[in-house]
């Protein structure tokens, strides 16, 4: 409970978010954010930290780098929508802080476009479906992305070339 | 006609009620899109506008923003990014010359919090009461970034936790976790400590998962080192709207499910010793 003042229950946040026990608010020196446990969240997160880090400006005209807040909701839609073997996204930067996550394959493309907290906008096209895909707002539940991208998964999982 | 004879707002019937429930903390909390035109150096504006009543200053690192979303169910783990390039915003708590209410505010968060003091005694001054200030609170710092620069508070998400300490040596006796909580049976020798985090979706009207409850029961020690459970339950989410009145209306909604939760999950002995009244 992080935002409690209870001296039992911060010392316990401080214990979690540090991972050991912390008297002093000196390990505080960088900001936190609650990530999945997925394979490729290393690189998620590198990738991420990277676009927080963008210049204004970055893409020759005024964008600003991606928010912290956008990038923390990113990885909490991750958490609710990618299997913890599910394929690493890509993950491109918008020109208002906003940023898109993406899945290309041979059968299906996904792209989640994060255009703030509670606010997405999901896309999939698959091979032999409508032409321009199938599109749908999202706030909170994700549950349908968790479908498309088990879908994913299955689907390159099947297509690999059977062990020799 | 009828008029309301008092300006306390009264609390709903249906809802159980104690005489001297075991609670410890309760805060009311809200996270919104950083406001334009705002910047650190603005911080004792915004204490200004609380000053009167929160006359004592302290300055925290910042608590960073957490959603709640839904789809495969599984808890995160607490990694770094180590962001160090931009601005950072700090954390303030503003507190009652008692400290025993105080508000914390970053640039995207803003909490109300009431705590007991154990030399004061001081006794919870309900929610419904709490909700009113907040609200008043919240509407002065909407104003005041509205002054800084035409915008309303986009709220993302609101909290409200209930943070209970169960104290061992007013239940005669009664140190098991069963004597205190209906589903707890941890065999025929009490462990040592233990800890059970519970969490359940919450669904909107339309029937889409937007908050979610959290109840989190461990044993604990006071800092007088006295044993307690320590049972906390939290209900996070989306309000259905970016208004703080959006986000009121999930906090009133989240006390309701906290407090029916906190009557389905004791005991009836419990609620003998905490004076339940209804």
């Amino acid at each position: 409970m992080i935002q409690s003042i209870t001296a039992t229950a911060y010392t316990r946040y401080l214990r979690a978010e540090t991972g050991a026990d912390v008297s002093s608010h000196a390990a505080f020196s960088s900001r936190r954010i609650s990530a999945p446990p997925h394979n490729h969240i290393i690189s998620v997160i590198g990738r991420l930290d990277e676009l927080c880090r963008l210049e204004a400006g970055w893409d020759g005209y005024v964008a600003p780098p991606v928010s912290f807040s956008n990038a923390n909701f990113a990885l909490s839609v991750l958490a609710s929508a990618c299997p913890p073997n599910g394929p690493a996204p890509q993950i491109v930067p918008g020109s208002d802080g906003d940023l898109q996550l993406e899945w290309h394959s041979d059968i299906a493309d996904i792209e989640l476009h994060i255009r703030g907290p509670n606010n997405v906008r999901a896309w999939r096209f698959i091979q032999g479906g409508a032409d321009d895909g199938e599109e749908i707002d999202l706030t909170t539940d994700f549950g349908v992305v968790a479908g498309w991208l088990a879908e994913l998964s299955e689907a390159a999982v099947a297509a690999r070339p059977a062990a020799a | 006609m009828m008029h309301a004879m008092s300006t306390m707002p009264l609390r709903p019937q249906h809802l159980p009620d104690y005489r001297n429930p075991p609670l410890n903390e309760v805060v009311l909390g809200i996270q919104f899109a950083p406001a334009r035109g705002y910047q650190e150096i603005r911080a004792g504006e915004v204490w200004n506008l609380y000053k009167a009543e929160f006359p004592l200053v302290e300055e925290l690192p910042p608590i960073a923003p957490m959603f709640e979303t839904f789809g495969i169910s599984r808890p995160s783990t607490i990694m770094n990014v180590g962001l160090v390039t931009g601005p950072i915003h700090n954390r303030f708590w503003f507190l009652s010359p008692e400290k025993t209410e105080l508000i914390q505010f970053q640039q995207d968060r803003f909490l109300h919090n009431w705590r007991k003091v154990v030399d004061l005694n001081n006794e919870y001054p309900r929610f419904d009461k709490m909700i009113v200030d907040f609200e008043r609170e919240a509407q002065l710092l909407e104003n005041y970034f509205n002054d800084l620069s035409p915008q309303n508070l986009l709220c993302n998400q609101a909290e409200v936790s209930y943070i209970n300490q169960i104290d061992f040596k007013k239940g005669e006796g009664r140190d098991k976790a069963s004597d205190w909580f209906r589903f707890t049976n941890l065999g025929s020798a009490e462990p040592d400590d233990f800890s059970i985090v519970v969490r359940r979706n919450l669904k909107n009207t339309s029937g889409v998962p937007t908050a979610r409850l959290i109840c989190e029961i461990s044993t604990n020690f006071t800092p007088l080192g006295a044993r307690i459970f320590v049972f906390t339950l939290t209900v996070r989410g989306a309000p259905e709207g970016t208004t703080v009145a959006a986000a009121l209306d999930l906090l009133r909604v989240g006390r309701e499910v906290i407090v029916t939760e906190f009557a389905a999950v004791t005991t009836d002995s419990a609620q003998e010793i905490w004076g339940r009244v209804r």
